[in-house]
């Protein structure tokens, strides 16, 4: 049995959150490790390569970051977020970036299921909540994406640098105000709160990949990254890089 | 088969003596790992400005596929001399032509004798990758 790391860092603010998890890809670290976590305030992030002006909800929002994942803008709230870091040639993530979606995928799909929410890969549906124009991850899918009731409820992207993996992902509990068009949790399951989804989680990545979790805080130097790097985040010359 | 006339390396990177300078690009294994056939899913590459002076190992650029971000790597230490800018316009071409048309830059490089003893020709990066594949 593999024994990974177990961080939960719940109401975090949004250039923490990013710094935080470029901690996670960066330093060197003796076992992978799954972040759950949400955000608060809630926050919009751009992904590393979009281009701010093709995101319209920028403007609109109080507060933005910018991921060192690609893929759409997420407006982070009312939803969990789960970080993964590890080697790239983990068993999970060996071979081509598609089928460690699917892998990921499917366990979160496990976890779903434990509400009664029927997420499957989008394959060649067309989705109603497509909208490609604003720049929003979940108004633009691909047949990787977790959906259901056709609307994708899953968004995630990964980062490869150092021989190394950071994998984002976001799993929407409702629609938020600038993310109107997802998938809901809680249509099928009320209530349901980022806690219990992030112990379902837990279990289906215990249940799935036999992985024995031990729940512990960030390191020092994890924090201390964190910390120096938030405000890079969230700055304008990151934010407007391109 | 892949061309036999240049080196490979463990993170799929090539590298051609081309005069007195050296061409770079990524492998078709490379290309295939992000973006699994369809070559609709490379969605942007960066790549440096000519004069720039990279150490080996050096990260000198990054390339977006539809659901990663991956850093590009120089195996040659030396200074950038040229950069394929169609590449930047038009990533299909590394999925067509990763060996020739799609090489991604020109460094001069450092010392002379560039290649490395991990630097394998194409019939051991052959074999390297028919074991990645298997794994």
């Amino acid at each position: 049995m593999e024994t990974w790391r177990l961080l939960r860092t719940f109401d975090g603010p949004a250039g923490w959150n990013m710094g935080l998890d470029e901690a996670l890809l960066l330093l060197p670290a003796e076992r992978p490790t799954l972040r759950l976590y949400t955000w608060d305030p809630p926050a919009l992030s751009l992904g590393y390569f979009q281009r701010a002006a093709d995101v319209p909800a920028l403007a609109r929002v109080p507060r933005a970051v910018r991921r060192l994942t690609g893929g759409g803008a997420i407006h982070h709230a009312e939803e969990l977020t789960f970080s993964i870091a590890l080697p790239a040639d983990h068993p999970l993530y060996a071979g081509p970036v598609r089928e460690s979606y699917l892998r990921i995928h499917a366990t979160i799909a496990r976890a779903l299921e434990g509400l009664g929410v029927p997420a499957s890969p989008r394959g060649d549906r067309p989705l109603a909540s497509d909208r490609p124009s604003g720049g929003m991850c979940f108004e633009d899918s691909c047949e990787l994406d977790l959906v259901w009731g056709d609307r994708k409820g899953v968004g995630s992207a990964q980062r490869r640098t150092g021989g190394r993996i950071l994998h984002h992902g976001s799993i929407k509990l409702s629609p938020s105000e600038f993310d109107t068009q997802v998938a809901s949790i809680r249509s099928r399951a009320p209530g349901t709160t980022p806690e219990q989804l992030a112990d379902l989680l837990r279990l289906a990545f215990e249940k799935e990949h036999g992985i024995e979790f031990t729940e512990e805080s960030p390191g020092p130097e994890e924090l201390s990254h964190a910390e120096e790097r938030a405000p890079h985040f969230t700055s304008d010359a990151f934010l407007r890089r391109r | 088969m892949r061309p036999d006339d240049r080196k490979y390396t463990k993170t799929h990177e090539w590298v051609k003596r081309s005069g007195d300078n050296v061409l770079i690009g990524i492998t078709d294994f490379a290309v295939q790992e992000l973006c699994s056939g369809n070559e609709g899913d490379l969605v942007y590459c960066d790549l440096p400005e000519p004069g720039r002076v990279l150490e080996a190992g050096e990260t000198f650029g990054e390339i977006e596929s539809v659901k990663a971000v991956a850093d590009l790597n120089t195996p040659v230490a030396g200074t950038v001399a040229e950069v394929n800018v169609a590449i930047e316009e038009h990533l299909e071409i590394l999925s067509k032509d990763p060996f020739q048309e799609g090489w991604m830059l020109k460094i001069t490089p450092k010392t002379k004798n560039f290649e490395t003893d991990d630097m394998m020709d194409a019939a051991a990066y052959e074999e390297f990758v028919a074991s990645a594949e298997t794994h």
